[in-house]
């Protein structure tokens, strides 16, 4: 029995080895490197020195903020979106369904810097087919990347759009596990289909509506690309900057790695504390 | 309570059709079970009594009134599905009222009706529960006391034991009589298993490839098959069917067995007897061989396999390629090939055609 182990740990030793020098190790190092300070050659540990500036600093409150604030509005729109996304892609009514699953599923296929540049075209004050449109309703176009609150409006819509569908979906996978005999049951029962969806649909969906939850959480607590890319660097003046983006800002332009580990170790704490709140506040009654 | 008639019902999928004009009279408060194998459309049949398939043709009437274009839930109807199909996020109790409270139904009426579904059923210290905390029998049970708290004028049951274990199949089969006789409301129930038909129903309706092929009590069927379908699926184990031929027909048909060496048997036929030459179909019922010397006809088959049963024995023998089911009193004797001989008596052997008709 002993040497079978033996054994099978000798295969997996290579796995186990790469694991833990590529993956295990940085997590560590990067938790041990967020107590030094190393603005200073050579790196000292002093555990305040960026812990203790996280507390104070008002771009990490700011880059805090506009994480939240994305988190708080974008991932419930998104997923109730998915959601009707799910159950109209689920209709039997529906025509051609391969290739609305398809269209549903390619934004998260399309490259991350091409669709961030196809969105600053579209909401481009000048010729973008956004403000275009507002006009021809009659309404004022928008400088979308002058302001704060369009320009976290189209972050928003951005990662909408990208990710919704993805999330629909996963979804739909857990729509189509729900028995459809249930539903005849509720049909005899005379209960009609609206009430179907908000008294049987929803609640055997939710599981698969909090494990999307969980995943939009962590992906939104990380956002990075789309304030990088369409808004210009958390622009206009840090209006959109996320902890993502602070934390790139602190590690690859400052090489702050110590600051920058504290805010990585923040924004993993955060998610993972959001998370599980999301689970119990969710959790089946006993 | 309700009588439901089918009249040339017919189900289509496509171009594919399922039911073949079906004719059926469920009289009021009768227990009527359709039965045939898997994929004959007894499902299907009653799923449009229900209202969840359309009606590609003919008519379906509850209670006297036409319900082809009637929502499932006016129908006067409540449904048992093979899965359950209970609500799984929802306790015993809220799943027997949950059709009630949808429709705003009085909450004292409702309360009324889930208390004299769970006495009924006897579920009342399960109504806290989930369907996942409960065993097979306990949801099926659960399933029924939905259909119940509706007071529906039909039951339709859609083979609501096949999940179970033997044993509990049994005792829910009881219970499901003990039901109807309680409630002396018109049951339809449909299954693919014979046993259950013939202990549950006043009245048998057997379905093959989308077709009636019989409808009649159980022993009536039995004892007097239309045909070669009905006369195989009914009765376990099986009838026997033997390759025949007819030698003479003289008043009586004589047919001479085609692997038993020549045998021949003379029966007695109340209608006109086929021509000699005919190849025929002789069926006996494996509880009616008899010892050798006390039928009309010996026959000598080789015992290739006994089960003993205890109560019985079951000898599987064969005679060229002929393979047959014979009873016998119990034994412990073995079966090694040996050469056996048995009888058969006319009046306990049935005739069929060629094409599998009964010749009477």
């Amino acid at each position: 029995m002993r040497y079978q182990n033996a054994t099978a740990y000798r295969f997996l030793a290579p796995y186990l080895l790469i694991f833990s020098i590529f993956w295990l190790w940085p997590i560590i190092s990067s938790f041990l490197i967020s107590f030094q300070a190393t603005r200073t050659v050579p790196w000292r540990f002093a555990p305040s020195f960026n812990w203790g500036r996280l507390i104070g600093d008002p771009a990490f409150f700011n880059a805090l903020k506009n994480t939240l604030l994305i988190l708080v509005i974008q991932v419930p729109v998104m997923i109730t979106l998915a959601i009707v996304m799910a159950v109209l892609l689920n209709s039997p009514l529906l025509k051609a369904r391969g290739l609305f699953r398809f269209a549903f599923f390619a934004p998260v296929v399309v490259g991350e810097v091409a669709y961030s540049a196809v969105f600053r075209l579209m909401f481009n004050l000048d010729y973008g087919i956004i403000n275009k449109l507002l006009n021809s309703v009659g309404l004022p176009r928008i400088d979308w990347f002058s302001n704060v609150t369009p320009a976290m409006a189209v972050i928003m819509i951005a990662v909408t759009w990208r990710w919704a569908g993805y999330n629909a979906i996963i979804l739909l996978a857990g729509l189509q596990s729900i028995p459809q005999d249930v539903y005849e049951a509720a049909t005899l029962d005379r209960v009609s289909k609206l009430k179907q969806f908000f008294y049987i649909t929803l609640p055997l969906l939710k599981p698969i509506i909090v494990f999307c939850a969980v995943l939009s959480i962590i992906g939104t607590m990380q956002l990075f690309t789309e304030p990088f890319l369409i808004t210009e660097r958390g622009g206009p003046g840090g209006g959109t900057e996320t902890l993502g983006l602070l934390l790139y800002r602190q590690g690859f332009r400052s090489l702050n790695f110590g600051y920058a580990s504290a805010i990585a170790y923040t924004m993993a704490g955060l998610a993972i504390a959001i998370s599980l709140a999301q689970l119990w506040l969710t959790r089946d009654p006993k | 309570m309700a009588a439901v008639t089918l009249k040339k019902v017919v189900k289509r999928f496509g171009v594919f059709e399922i039911v073949h004009g079906a004719n059926i009279d469920v009289n009021d408060g009768e227990f009527v079970v359709f039965v045939g194998p898997s994929g004959c459309g007894k499902s299907t049949l009653l799923r449009m009594i229900a209202g969840l398939e359309d009606i590609s043709g003919g008519e379906i009437a509850i209670g006297g009134k036409l319900v082809n274009d009637v929502e499932p839930a006016d129908r006067g109807i409540a449904m048992v599905f093979q899965s359950y199909a209970l609500y799984p996020h929802m306790s015993v109790e809220q799943n027997l009222s949950f059709g009630l409270r949808m429709n705003g139904n009085p909450k004292a009426d409702t309360e009324r009706r889930v208390k004299r579904a769970a006495e009924i059923l006897r579920i009342a210290e399960l109504m806290k529960r989930r369907p996942r905390q409960l065993s097979g029998g306990q949801r099926q049970r659960v399933a029924i006391g939905r259909a119940i708290v509706r007071e529906p004028q039909v039951f339709l049951f859609d083979e609501p034991l096949s999940n179970l274990d033997a044993e509990l199949r049994v005792q829910m089969r009881v219970e499901i009589s003990r039901l109807h006789k309680e409630l002396g409301v018109t049951m339809i129930y449909v299954t693919h298993d014979q046993t259950e038909a013939m202990t549950l129903a006043d009245r048998i309706v057997v379905l093959n490839a989308g077709n009636i092929e019989q409808i009649g009590a159980p022993l009536d069927l039995y004892d007097d098959p239309a045909n070669r379908f009905v006369a195989g699926f009914v009765g376990s184990p099986k009838m026997n069917f033997m390759a025949a031929k007819v030698v003479g027909n003289d008043g009586a048909v004589t047919v001479e067995l085609a692997n038993h060496g020549g045998a021949r048997l003379r029966k007695p036929l109340s209608g006109a007897p086929p021509a000699v030459g005919a190849e025929v179909v002789l069926g006996v019922r494996p509880e009616h061989f008899f010892e050798a010397g006390e039928g009309d006809c010996d026959i000598a088959v080789k015992a290739d396999v006994a089960e003993h049963l205890g109560s019985v024995s079951y000898v599987y023998a064969s005679a060229g390629p002929e393979e047959l089911i014979i009873e016998r009193e119990a034994s412990r004797q073995r079966a090694n090939g040996d050469h056996m001989a048995v009888s058969i008596k006319a009046v306990r052997s049935l005739l069929f055609d060629k094409s599998g008709a009964r010749i009477r």
